[in-house]
């Protein structure tokens, strides 16, 4: 049953995602950037998308501290791993992005820097956890690194209004607007991508569960 | 005033870079999600076969 909801989910997600694709290329090409402005309607999603997974992994990791139940872990690092994939993806097409309009692929401007500060973080959450074999003690180490590492996200969603960035003005809460259609477009894609993530996070949770048996039979067999 | 022929084959060129740097993004976009697909995949199976190998184990030993 579980396996079927996740599968709707999921197609319904790539169907809205390929059907976007091809609203896209209708779309006229925006006054000042050209085409290459479309790039908008993957990059913002899949930033909203990753910073949603941090905020998940924060209260998850806050949930684990108080109650020590071991879903929360479970949670925790599944949504992380996910909201990585998404960072890294918003990461690479911003550059891209950014190879057109401001001749750079890369620039330590605040936002940039802190976004891939907070990758880092989060790529470091998951070594962290490689790095310890007790269960609980790398439940708890991981819980209190995802916390701190969460500090960086309120900057990274900030940093273009508290400093001067060369990073573009959000469009939605920076005085900017899309005509209808385009807004239209933008929401569900915002939709289809966090419906990709949430379809990937079960997945995710459903494989932590698993190794979570997989560690219960070792010691099982180290008993017998 | 009608622009250069020049004027004309740097908006074309410029055009094209544009759509190719766009169609750059897009497949960035999607690769990513694939090939974390199939990490996940890789990953189920491993589980699958590691908990089949410690369960065929366990029954062994008892």
């Amino acid at each position: 049953m579980r396996d079927k909801i996740l599968f709707i989910i999921g197609a319904i997600a790539i169907f809205i995602l390929a059907r976007d694709i091809y609203m896209v290329a209708g779309l006229p090409e925006e006054a000042n950037q050209g085409a290459i402005f479309k790039i908008i309607f993957f990059h913002v999603p899949m930033a909203m998308t990753a910073l949603t997974c941090s905020l998940v992994a924060f209260v998850s990791s806050v949930a684990f501290l108080i109650t020590r139940r071991f879903y929360f872990d479970a949670l925790a690092v599944a949504v992380t791993e996910v909201g990585l994939a998404f960072l890294a993806g918003n990461l690479i097409t911003g550059s891209i992005w950014g190879r057109i309009i401001w001749g750079i692929w890369w620039t330590w401007d605040a936002r940039l820097t802190s976004a891939l500060v907070c990758w880092l973080l989060y790529a470091g959450y998951l070594m962290l956890r490689r790095a310890i074999e007790e269960p609980t003690q790398r439940a708890t180490f991981a819980a209190v690194f995802s916390i701190f590492a969460f500090i960086d996200v309120p900057i990274v969603i900030f940093s273009i209004k508290w400093w001067r960035t060369q990073h573009p003005q959000p469009v939605f809460w920076g005085g900017g607007s899309f005509p209808p259609d385009w807004a239209a477009i933008f929401w569900l894609n915002v939709l289809a991508v966090l419906l990709v993530g949430i379809v990937f996070t079960a997945v995710r949770l459903r494989q932590e569960e698993a190794q979570r048996e997989i560690d219960s039979l070792r010691r099982m067999a180290h008993a017998l | 005033m009608q622009p250069s022929a020049e004027d004309v084959a740097r908006e074309i060129t410029r055009l094209q870079h544009n759509y190719q740097f766009l169609s750059y993004g897009l497949i960035v976009a999607w690769l990513i999600l694939v090939v974390y697909v199939l990490m996940m995949v890789s990953r189920e199976n491993k589980l699958k076969r590691e908990i089949a190998s410690l369960r065929a184990m366990l029954e062994d030993r008892k």
